[in-house]
């Protein structure tokens, strides 16, 4: 779906590279990106998105190079839920929120409209349609983000740091949105810091370093590799660390694993 | 001795039709270290607020009830004089920054300017924290030009010079990345170690798990719990209150191995490898 | 001209504003333009104030156009600018109005460019200046960028939901009005948790206050404001006596 051929960039003709020669194919499995703050994730992500402007290489989404087309353009292709709500949210209640992009991609008004609901009833804010959005708590507000990217029904969704300040019942909607968004054939990518909840729900990852790929594989394989992980200042989630230390031969990922493996 | 006394504490914003918090009474000794916990708004910012007297000099509003920090009786003492006893680090380290300082070292004076400190005091006090916080290297960098982890240790070496024998801290590590989290949360743990008795509200439970001495359970506004951390993180009503409890916990409770001489489960990565080996051999 | 203390720069502005009101004279003038040029130039900082001087010079020039073709009471012709005639009185008094432009802004840059804000601020402060106004004024110069940053992030969460921002002028207006909301909101929210923040390190203790920094002290100080003093009273016994 994505082809990222000898990508390199920097912010600055003479600065430093943020990222240096990246080549990556993206198929439809559900992908993280992880790695430290300046690692180059969130540069990578724009480009994508085409909110920066490739200085070398390429990358072609579908059959368009993303280079010749605004970002604006590509908003029907890739979706992009940033970090913080109140970067996004101006409008006076959720539905017209949740109705924006839609109508800036010139999709009829009641279209619009039965899209936009349509994606507010998955995050679960189908009763506030009315609601002002500043009178929602940041969960509910995040969620917003979310919904009003999804009614887009692009392709390609990406997600900066869904997680980030969400309590339980948070990251559970959170989840379930991920897994509704794989099975209607999405690519979901995401940036982010939590370890354990990659574990859990993504099938590839791929870890940077200092603007370069350092790992890149199914989640399960790049977790095993502890000693490369430490170069990105990456530990790998609890549980993989918890069963490694009590002598667990697999790779585990997640709790049920680890009771399935000691029943054997 | 005790260090914070909370009796019936009792508290209501301005404009809103609910407590925030309702009835709340707990007691802290000096050089404990506590972790809040609960789901998003139930109280817990409003709750470490109303420790350094946020609440209710900065947000006015409904109080009833005392909060006694060092013997100081909050309500009756302005906010400046309790910052000397009690400190206080918020989630964004952004908005932390006085914005009126070039300088890494003076932005840390900013405090005891305010306090009115003679300057070779001042000094010695700055070049602690400093080196405590292991940000010496940047000391002459601007404060907006730090990493997220490092502007967040300037704000607690602010508030750290200040000597307060309390450091309240409202998920200080919710906006950074691990490595940045690990830095915060060491240098937490040695203040903690030097007898700063700590209270921190957190989403993350294995670090409660790992460096609380005991953990207060939040509800809408009232007070579930206050107990050891094994014993909060085994209780079967978790899930009620939107908590999960640490990783650890969750994989020894499924396979029913308890920690050793008590009756929760382990909490931390180093029990539940103890306890496992243990049951497996 | 750094090593200069705020204070007697902040009396230089004063200064270079009343003489020329004392004595309306062009040389006067001119003199005190010369001055303030000559101590950029002393500074080293004349290279920053060329933009700030075009700008100026930009809006003085349809200043000249205007008084030299319509003053009331232009009578002398000395010049024609195609169908229009040019004054010589409406051009003498666009003259002097461009001489106390030129002078106050090329006064205040002499403070601005060679003053940290923030030890001006400090100097006024210690003159007892509220500590509340001076944190306003400096906090301002550090925060805009952050402003600035937050900004740009907005900008590209509306371009990502297919908001055009590229092209004509009306599409770059209408895609102005979506920023604004986030961006107002925001800093109200940053500003309530500033405020938190501040008052949690004293910023409101009645105890006197300190400063880390020592007041600089500026040996010549105090002859330059007497300086300034005697010479400004010259200017006062002249107009009267002479």
């Amino acid at each position: 779906m994505i082809k990222v051929s000898n990508l390199s960039f920097s912010y600055s003709p003479a600065g430093p590279s943020v990222l240096s020669d990246i080549n990556l194919e993206f198929d439809r499995r559900t992908t993280a990106i992880i790695g430290q703050n300046g690692a180059g994730k969130s540069t990578f992500v724009k480009l994508l998105k085409g909110l920066l402007k490739t200085d070398q290489g390429e990358i072609f989404i579908g059959d368009y190079e993303v280079k010749m087309k605004t970002a604006a353009e590509l908003a029907r292709q890739i979706g992009l839920v940033f970090q913080n709500p109140d970067d996004q949210i101006f409008k006076r209640t959720v539905l017209d929120e949740a109705m924006f992009g839609l109508l800036n991609i010139k999709i009829g008004k009641s279209t619009a409209e039965r899209l936009a609901v349509e994606a507010l009833e998955m995050v679960g804010l189908e009763d506030k349609l009315a609601v002002n959005p500043h009178d929602l708590s940041l969960s509910e507000k995040k969620l917003l983000c979310i919904a009003s990217v999804m009614a887009m029904d692009t392709d390609i969704v990406i997600f900066d740091e869904p997680t980030i300040g969400q309590d339980h019942a948070g990251m559970e909607i959170i989840r379930r949105i991920i897994q509704e968004l794989k099975k209607k054939n999405k690519l979901v990518m995401t940036i982010i810091h939590d370890m354990d909840f990659v574990a859990e729900n993504f099938d590839r990852t791929i870890v940077f370093n200092n603007g370069k790929v350092l790992l890149d594989g199914e989640t399960r394989e790049v977790f095993s590799q502890k000693e490369v992980l430490m170069e990105a200042n990456v530990e790998p989630p609890g549980v993989t660390q918890l069963a490694e230390r009590v002598g667990l031969k697999n790779t585990i990922l997640t709790v049920e694993e680890f009771v399935q493996e000691c029943g054997k | 001795m005790k260090k914070i006394v909370v009796d019936g504490l009792k508290y209501k914003y301005p404009l809103s039709e609910a407590l925030a918090l309702q009835d709340i009474s707990f007691e802290i000794e000096e050089g404990e270290f506590i972790g809040i916990i609960g789901k998003n708004s139930v109280g817990k910012s409003t709750l470490c607020q109303a420790l350094v007297g946020l609440v209710p000099h900065f947000y006015k509003g409904a109080y009833g009830g005392k909060v006694l920090v060092d013997g100081l009786e909050v309500r009756n003492h302005s906010i400046a004089d309790i910052s000397r006893k009690v400190g206080m680090v918020f989630q964004n380290p952004f908005t932390q920054v006085t914005g009126s300082k070039m300088t890494v070292y003076e932005e840390i004076a900013f405090g005891l300017e305010n306090s009115g400190l003679p300057r070779e005091e001042m000094r010695q006090r700055i070049d602690e924290v400093l080196r405590l916080m292991r940000i010496e290297h940047v000391k002459d960098h601007s404060p907006f030009d730090l990493s997220g982890g490092q502007m967040q240790r300037m704000a607690i070496a602010s508030i750290m010079a200040m000597k307060p024998d309390i450091l309240v801290l409202d998920e200080p590590t919710s906006q950074l990345d691990p490595a940045g989290s690990e830095e915060v949360f060491q240098a937490i743990q040695d203040f903690s170690q030097q007898g700063i008795t700590v209270i921190m509200a957190e989403h993350k439970m294995e670090k409660i798990a790992q460096y609380c001495n005991r953990v207060l359970l939040l509800h809408e506004g009232r007070l579930v719990d206050f107990d050891t951390a094994e014993k909060i993180f085994s209780r079967e009503d978790l899930k009620d209150y939107g908590v999960t409890a640490p990783v650890y916990t969750r994989v020894c409770r499924a396979l029913g191995v308890k920690k050793q001489g008590c009756d929760g489960y382990p909490v931390t990565l180093e029990d539940a490898e103890l306890a496992l080996r243990r049951s497996f051999a | 001209m750094h090593n200069i203390d705020p204070i007697s720069k902040l009396y230089y502005i004063l200064f270079a504003i009343i003489i020329p009101i004392i004595l309306p004279s062009f040389i006067v003038s001119v003199i005190c333009v010369a001055l303030s040029v000559l101590l950029l130039l002393a500074a080293k900082v004349i290279r920053k104030t060329l933009p700030v001087y075009s700008f100026v010079f930009l809006v003085l020039i349809t200043v000249i156009v205007i008084q030299g073709l319509f003053r009331p009471g232009n009578e002398t012709i000395l010049f024609h600018l195609g169908p229009f005639a040019m004054h010589k009185e409406g051009l003498l008094f666009a003259l002097t109005i461009v001489l106390r432009v030129t002078n106050i802004v090329s006064a205040f840059m002499l403070l601005v460019l060679t003053t940290k804000p923030s030890d001006l601020v400090e100097s006024l402060v210690r003159r007892g200046m509220s500590p509340r106004i001076g944190y306003v004024i400096v906090s301002v110069f550090q925060i805009i960028p952050e402003m600035m940053s937050t900004m740009s992030t907005i900008m590209d969460a509306q371009r990502s939901r297919g908001m055009e921002t590229e092209g004509k002028l009306l599409v770059r207006m209408k895609a102005f009005i979506p920023l604004l909301a986030p961006v107002v909101l925001g800093s109200l929210i940053n500003t309530k948790e500033r405020a938190m923040a501040l008052e949690v390190r004293g910023f409101n203790s009645r105890n006197p206050k300190t400063y880390l920094n020592e007041e600089k002290t500026y040996s010549y100080s105090k002859w330059i404001q007497v300086a300034m003093l005697l010479v400004t009273i010259f200017a006062v016994a002249w107009r009267v006596f002479l």
